[in-house]
């Protein structure tokens, strides 16, 4: 970010891959509190990767345990050789710590708002 | 040696025999294979650390095999085993060997290990059936490995399940706090929406655990609003099973539905209507078609901003169905539909064994 520009940014359009339909919700207006937009969602990877919504992206939230399984890792790396970085939001932590080369954050849940906006900032650095 | 000369680790069902001298090995291992069992021979150390790490049934030493070395590559073999394992010995002595000795020796070498003896010549028949009982105690020891992985899985699976749902209820109040006006309305809202969460958690438990039927969500949704004398809600449709968190979705969404429809809906005057119907299309796929619809009630206004209940309902049907819902505040009623394929939502019963190992 150029620092002559005035401070309003574009909002990111992020992306939301999570099998718990409660849990997109909560993080939807978490991501509108920030002063971004959610971009879309699927609740598996396999439903990313047919989301066409899902190229126009400029970050993913990612969940580790999917509606088709543990794909959240494969999500992620497929987000990363597009060039979308992603941030794991999920309640296992050692999972995460497994696979923490493939994304830029790792955000706990139960999901604490302060704790999401600061890696929403790494997201908005990275962009 | 290859590791494909190695058993099946953990089957433990194979005799592993130490007899490196004279045909002692061959002659045993062909009698034990008259008998159906599975056997391995080694000679040198190593070949004994690779065979005991493949996790033998039953370990076959003549007495005169176990060089020191040997005995303690057996003892580290026996101190490192699980709590479960108790991998038995036959040591064969002979009528020259001093075999209290031996005996002695080797219980304090192998503490705590079942070691049975045998002294040559031997018939047959004591032999084999010496060995036999071994194995079947072994498969004893299988079972209740098998047992604590089970129970090991499904600890993790609980756990998994618990955090899902503290983040579900955690999220719910979140979202609910946000809507708030007053400390007794959040109360009053997250209180409700608790319930509607812990009702279908206990139907679908009820229900065997992975499947539960649109019917009987909307039964556990409506009854208590009927037992208060509210019974314009007309619910019907064909019977289709739903997996449990497709389910769940359901009767949450169905929850925000009906306290809408008390509030602000057909509900909250006394000649309103609610009709709540689902069908299955076989032409398209086949697609399940769920559709609420209000009647008879206040003029309806479009809220200025989206609140828990519509937004939920977008994001709940949207991910449940991969389209997002038709959700209309229309004049005459509050109208809500939404078509999808069946296979995302409906949970199988031809197969049961896809759903999870629980």
């Amino acid at each position: 970010m150029t620092s002559d520009t005035i401070g309003v940014r574009k909002p990111l359009r992020i992306y939301c891959i999570e099998d718990n339909p409660l849990i997109v919700f909560h993080i939807e207006h978490l991501i509108e509190d920030a002063g971004h937009v959610l971009a879309g969602f699927a609740d598996s990877f396999s439903q990313l990767k047919a989301d066409p919504a899902a190229t126009h992206i400029d970050g993913a939230l990612v969940d580790i345990d999917l509606a088709d399984g543990r794909t959240g890792p494969d999500a992620a790396a497929w987000l990363k050789e597009r060039g979308i970085p992603s941030i794991f939001v999920t309640g296992q932590q050692d999972v995460a710590n497994l696979y923490a080369d493939r994304v830029i954050a790792v955000i706990i849940k139960p999901i604490v708002a302060e704790d999401f906006a600061g890696k929403i900032q790494r997201l908005e650095r990275r962009i | 040696m290859s590791s494909s000369d190695l058993a099946e680790p953990g089957a433990l069902d194979q005799v592993l025999i130490l007899a490196p001298y004279r045909r002692d090995a061959a002659y045993l291992g062909q009698l034990l294979a008259e008998y159906d069992m599975g056997v391995a021979t080694c000679i040198s150390a190593d070949e004994l650390t690779a065979y005991l790490a493949a996790g033998p049934g039953v370990f076959v030493t003549t007495h005169e095999a176990l060089t020191p070395t040997l005995i303690d590559i057996v003892a580290r073999h026996l101190n490192a085993q699980p709590p479960w394992s108790d991998m038995p010995i036959v040591v064969l002595l002979d009528r020259a060997s001093p075999n209290s000795r031996i005996r002695g020796q080797l219980a304090a070498a192998w503490p705590r290990s079942r070691q049975l003896f045998y002294q040559r010549p031997l018939t047959q028949v004591e032999l084999v059936s010496g060995i036999q009982s071994a194995l079947l105690a072994r498969m004893r020891q299988r079972e209740v490995r098998d047992h604590i992985e089970r129970e090991i899985e499904l600890r993790r699976e609980l756990n998994h399940r618990v955090k899902n749902i503290l983040a579900s209820v955690f999220s719910i109040f979140e979202m609910t706090r946000r809507g708030a006006t007053s400390v007794d309305g959040l109360a009053d809202d997250f209180g409700a929406r608790l319930t509607a969460l812990s009702n279908v958690h206990s139907a679908v438990f009820e229900a065997k655990g992975e499947a539960i039927s649109i019917a009987e969500i909307a039964q556990l949704t409506f009854d208590p609003y009927r037992q208060m004398g509210i019974s314009r809600i007309d619910a019907s449709g064909p019977s289709v099973m739903l997996t449990r968190e497709a389910g769940t979705t359901l009767a949450l969404c169905l929850h925000e539905l009906t306290t809408n429809a008390i509030k602000y809906g057909a509900l909250s005057v006394p000649n309103g209507q609610v009709a709540f119907h689902w069908d299955i299309l076989p032409d398209l796929g086949p697609d399940l078609s769920v559709l609420w619809q209000e009647t008879g009630g206040p003029p309806v206004v479009a809220p200025s901003r989206s609140g828990y209940g519509t937004r939920y309902l977008r994001a709940a049907l949207g991910g449940l169905f991969g389209v997002k819902p038709d959700i209309m505040f229309a004049t005459d009623g509050l109208r809500c539909e939404i078509k999808g394929p069946l296979a995302r939502v409906a949970c199988n019963p031809e197969a049961p064994d896809s759903v999870s190992g629980l």
